[in-house]
């Protein structure tokens, strides 16, 4: 194998070794701090593996594979599996390898209170998490990414349920879990028809207009659940539920992006459908906009973060819609950085008071200087404040969605005002201010939980610098430039913040403006997660019922029936049966009779 | 020993079952040790058949044939094709992973363990015989134990009854362990009835020389004879299999049969009712198949939807498992209606890779029964916290049965999905796909409900863990699971040749007439 290929294999696998080790051997696990320590160490190995890729994929060579027969059926291949380097890959694979990291690194000191044996199974996740991610984000096939796709979806199912025992917790791990099992659905669906169509599952195929855009409307589907785009967004928020450095990785930076990824690998599939572009434009700042509209009424840190999550993969969704796969990936890419960031910081700010509460915060800046200037950098990231990366990201998509439609670029011109205003409400409710009575004895976090901060702070800040070899690495030449769109969207971040600075940045309040109060009542009903509900519990266990009911007294009662009528038969029967012998004698003589009849008239 | 491989591993088990039926019945662990020995015998020589089968050559290898009655064609034939391999190791380890959950029992154990091996060297007969009658007397041999199985160690549980049926349900006393065991033996016993009078249609019209499997494929057959023998092979085995509308028997045997008892039944005797119909029905009968294969197809698909759907709605941890089998052999006949070479390979591992997970399944539904004495969902939860084991293991068998990548589940049915669509059947994979989908629903509500949630509640104080045997039939259930699922070429490529073999058959419409009469 060529050292690039070697590179991602370590990538790969340095994860499933710690996973496996972890799963057979279970007293590292029970002890817990092994299992820590060989986790964030096979981690390690596959950050520096990753970017020891990434750094070879810069000289520009052409991609390179290895792959292995997986299936084999009536004598010809039916699907690989293997490693693919090249630009997109390597870029990926970095920005998963070092948030897991960085993620890894916070939870020893964030779940530190965790029984050792739960804090084992903990890491036994991440690992398992960071293999699946990599199979995904390395696959040289749809159906290798498909696995991975799963893999990963399991994994949050298994860390949203994390604290299994809290009720709220299994449900929410649950949901998510169906959610986007259901979504998933599409992408089985679009791997099959684009098998029947291409006769393979590579991503380069040519097929017929209306077969694209069956094939990429599937895909898409998924991608809707996967990265949590209206109307599927609904699992996102309460997975929440999960520990914080947890949505950090998967909820945020790195597993909910792989929608965004699916649609980067298979864009030679979605420029073949000019309609599927059209409805994730629309779709993408749509859900930018609507998210951001819930994440103003949240009280919950968390939950503000995962409205903007949502919204922020909308932004990426619809510059992919408008045929920018360059700015969507790269708005994936700072983003992760940003939103992990942020989340970290919550986590850190959450870990110090007990509280999810922004109202329970307050002041934090003062007791948490490192923490609060972490999560003010992310914000003003987040809300594309000139000079942070976010800002670049945020161009390159406007930019391409400018071109594609004016309604959507509206949109997303309204959510940067809004993205602005939220986290400005957050910021300064939470770390400015008086201190509340739960913040009075904040502290900041031991080492572990501070390095990640400033490191994903120092790449939320400078990570702009990048713009141009990640866009090279991907095939496309991008300098910067200021837009006339890009700018009006960051007059309208400035209003956002100011806003909020007028609203909360001057005394204790927290709540919502009463300006966005049908906001709140539209979030409290939350009407697409009422629909759910009542089509699970009024349609779907209702209809289950009824057959299980059919089978058990319909179709079984007929097979009951055949044999309570043959035993009934037998009763009946067997009076013929008296023991007499002239009975018999007489049965016998009519027999007789009858048979000489028979033959006589024949 | 090489050449007799074949019968080391029908023999191992009977020869086994003999010698714990001389065993005194107070030498406890010596019957488990002799069962477990001649489950260990049979498990590693499946495991060498596999690893020596000859891919490349495919075909019928190890051929051993012993006449009985030459002048009726009957003889003692084995021979080992591409599915016998994986069948085999199927059969070997559920059987071993069986006597390993079955060590703590309490009642009668001489007599339990001896019906148990001669039920499995009844099934390892079935997957080997290269004769019709044999073929038959061996399926019969693994169907007629259950009876007692089910009726001496089983469990009986209050189904209880709703509805304006209620009166006469509880008149068939549903739910007891002798209702249950007389359904699914009366309701075999018809289907064997209705395969039996194929076999002699078969034989006749073929000559009447020969019980052979190899001449009978070469025979043949009328369309019209064979339009109406197909429908008795396909109901008959596939009662076994839990074809709708004859699937009743499996919820309530599987209910009330031990563990071991359950895991042998879902796990590998449903296996021998698809595993009749495609080897009989489908290869034998070319035309007959090409005629009633939408009807086998629908049939299939509804089995995946209806059985996933009744499963969601049941509280009877035992029960949920029942419909679940019904649902994913559902899968086996969607393969194999589809005749093409995916469908056949996904079929055939599908029935693995359900053998597999179900017997995991049922050894966990076994330890959980055993510790809480309930088997209702409801009043369960928080399990996690004191079986964890049990908790994972569960888990897994879950994520295969819904059909996660990485494990065996997604293998059979992406591949069963994919020959559907190549054929253009996009109703039949869709219920499958919306099968699989709801599998994920029940089943994770299922684990959510038993394992998560507070700790378990006062009336389970005596919960444990799995302990020293029981991890055995866990552990190696589990890595199965995971291992055929990572690299199903373990088997994959055995099951390829076999189906290359007997497609081409199924496939075959004008095969030559060699022997006289037949037109």
């Amino acid at each position: 194998m060529t050292p690039p290929l070697t590179y991602a294999a370590v990538a790969v696998f340095a994860p499933v070794a710690a996973a496996l080790v972890l799963a057979v051997l279970y007293p590292l696990r029970k002890k817990g701090m092994p299992a820590a320590v060989l986790t964030i160490a096979s981690s390690s190995a596959a950050f520096v593996s990753a970017v020891l890729l990434f750094i070879d994929r810069l000289q520009g060579a052409p991609p390179e594979l290895a792959t292995v027969p997986w299936i084999q059926s009536g004598s010809k291949v039916l699907a690989d599996v293997g490693l693919r380097v090249d630009g997109a890959s390597a870029s990926m694979l970095v920005v998963v390898t070092l948030v897991a990291l960085m993620v890894q690194v916070f939870s020893l000191g964030y779940m530190h209170d965790e029984e050792p044996p739960a804090f084992g199974r903990y890491f036994a996740y991440h690992a398992l998490f960071l293999f699946s991610m990599n199979v995904l984000v390395i696959a040289p096939n749809l159906l290798q990414l498909f696995a991975g796709w799963e893999l990963v979806g399991v994994t949050s199912y298994l860390l949203i349920g994390f604290y299994f025992k809290k009720p709220s917790a299994a449900r929410a791990a649950v949901k998510a879990f169906w959610v986007t099992k259901f979504a998933d659905m599409g992408l089985l669906f679009g791997l099959l028809v684009l098998y029947v169509a291409s006769g393979s599952f590579g991503w380069d195929a040519h097929l017929e207009p209306a077969t694209a855009t069956l094939v990429t409307l599937l895909f898409f589907f998924a991608v809707v659940g996967k990265s949590a785009q209206f109307p599927l967004h609904v699992w996102l928020p309460d997975a929440m539920e999960g520990p914080t450095p947890v949505s950090a990785l998967l909820h945020a930076a790195t597993m909910v992006a792989a929608g965004v990824y699916l649609v980067v690998r298979a864009n030679p599939l979605f420029e073949q459908s000019e309609f599927t572009r059209t409805v994730m434009l629309y779709l993408g700042a749509g859900t930018a906009l609507f998210a951001a509209l819930l994440a103003l009424v949240q009280t919950d840190i968390k939950k503000v973060l995962a409205y903007s999550t949502c919204s922020q993969l909308g932004y990426m969704v619809s510059a992919l819609g408008a045929g920018s796969m360059v700015g969507g990936f790269w708005h994936l890419t700072t983003h992760a950085f940003f939103k992990a960031l942020l989340f970290l910081a919550a986590g850190s700010a959450i870990h110090a008071v007990h509280s999810n509460e922004i109202g329970d915060m307050g002041g934090l800046l003062k007791k948490m200087p490192l923490t609060g200037g972490a999560f003010i950098i992310g914000s003003l990231a987040l809300a594309g404040f000139p000079g942070f990366s976010g800002f670049f990201s945020k161009d390159m998509v406007l930019e391409a969605v400018e071109h594609a439609g004016k309604v959507p670029f509206a949109l997303l011109v309204a959510t940067a005002f809004l993205t602005a205003f939220y986290m400005g409400r957050v910021v300064f409710v939470a770390f400015f201010g008086a201190p509340s009575a739960r913040a009075a004895h904040a502290h900041e976090p031991p080492w572990s939980m501070r390095l990640p901060l400033v490191v994903l702070a120092t790449l939320s800040v400078f990570g702009g610098a990048f713009t141009t070899p990640f866009a090279a690495l991907q095939g496309e030449e991008v300098h910067f430039h200021l837009t006339g769109g890009a700018a009006l969207a960051s007059l309208f971040g400035f209003a956002g913040i100011g806003l909020a600075f007028f609203t909360y940045g001057r005394g204790p309040r927290h709540e919502a403006p009463g300006a966005v109060a049908f906001v709140e009542r539209m979030s409290n009903s939350h009407a697409v997660n009422r629909f759910y509900e009542v089509l699970f519990h009024r349609v779907a266990l209702v209809v289950s019922d009824a057959l299980a009911w059919t089978d058990r007294y319909i179709v079984d009662g007929l097979i009951n029936a055949v044999g309570y009528g043959a035993l009934e038969a037998g009763r009946r029967a067997r009076p013929l049966q008296t023991g007499l012998v002239p009975d018999y004698v007489l049965a016998a003589v009519i027999g007789v009779l009858g048979l000489a009849f028979w033959s006589a008239s024949s | 020993m090489n050449e007799h491989l074949l019968s080391i591993i029908v023999m191992a088990p009977a020869l086994a079952a003999l010698v714990v039926i001389l065993l005194p019945a107070t030498a406890r662990l010596a019957i488990r040790v002799v069962s477990l020995t001649g489950a260990a015998i049979s498990l590693a020589g499946s495991v060498m058949a596999l690893v020596t089968y000859d891919r490349v050559a495919s075909g019928h290898q190890r051929v051993e044939t012993y006449p009985i009655l030459p002048k009726l064609g009957i003889s003692l034939s084995f021979a080992q094709d591409g599915w016998g391999g994986p069948l085999l190791v199927l059969t070997g380890v559920i059987i071993f992973a069986g006597v390993l959950a079955s060590w703590t029992l309490k009642t009668r154990d001489k007599e339990y363990f001896s019906l148990l091996l001669i039920l499995v060297a009844g099934v390892f007969g079935v997957f080997v015989s290269q004769d019709l009658l044999l073929f038959f007397l061996f399926y019969e041999v693994a169907v007629l134990p259950m009876y007692l199985l089910i009726g001496i160690w089983g469990s009986s549980h209050e189904v209880p009854a709703d509805g304006p049926f209620k009166a006469a349900w509880t008149l068939f006393k549903v739910g007891d362990k002798g209702y249950a065991a007389m359904k699914l033996t009366l309701m075999l016993l018809v289907g064997s009835a209705a395969i039996m009078i194929a076999i002699f249609a078969l034989y006749v019209k073929s000559g009447a020389t020969s019980f052979d499997l190899e001449h009978l494929a070469q025979t043949k057959y009328d369309r019209s004879l064979q339009i109406w023998v197909f429908p008795l092979v396909w109901l008959g085995f596939g009662t076994l299999s839990g074809v709708f509308p004859f699937h009743t028997w499996s919820p309530d045997g599987h209910a009330s049969a031990p563990t071991a008892v359950s895991m042998l039944h879902a796990g590998v005797l449903m296996k021998l009712g698809a595993f009749g119909v495609m080897r009989i029905g489908m290869v034998l009968m070319p035309e007959g198949t090409q005629f009633w294969v939408p009807v086998v197809g629908a049939v299939a698909a509804l089995n995946v939807l209806y059985g996933a759907m009744c499963a969601m709605s049941q509280s009877d941890l035992k029960y949920i498992v029942a419909y679940s089998s019904v649902s994913h052999m559902g899968i086996v006949m969607l393969g194999a209606a589809t005749l093409t070479p995916e469908g056949w390979n996904g079929a055939v591992f599908q029935m693995v890779a359900h053998g597999v997970m179900t017997g995991l399944f049922f050894a966990l539904v076994g330890i959980v029964y055993d510790r809480s004495h309930t088997r209702s969902v409801p009043q369960m939860g928080g399990f996690a916290t004191v079986m964890p084991g049990v908790a994972a293991f569960f888990t897994l068998a879950c994520l295969s049965s819904l059909g996660l990548p990485g494990t065996a589940g997604f293998v059979s049915e992406f591949v069963v999905f994919l020959g559907a669509f190549s054929k253009g059947h996009y109703v039949w994979a869709t219920a499958g796909i919306l099968g699989a989908f709801v599998t994920a629903i029940y089943v994770l509500r299922a684990t959510r409900a038993i394992f998560w949630g507070e700790g378990p509640n006062r009336d389970f104080h005596e919960l444990t863990d799995a302990r020293t045997t029981e991890w055995g039939a866990l552990v190696i259930l589990g890595t199965g699971l995971v291992i055929l699922g990572m690299w199903p070429r373990v088997i994959f490529d055995h099951i390829d040749a076999g189906s290359a073999l007997y497609l081409a058959k199924a496939l075959a419409s004008n095969t030559v007439a060699i022997f006289g009469g037949v037109q």
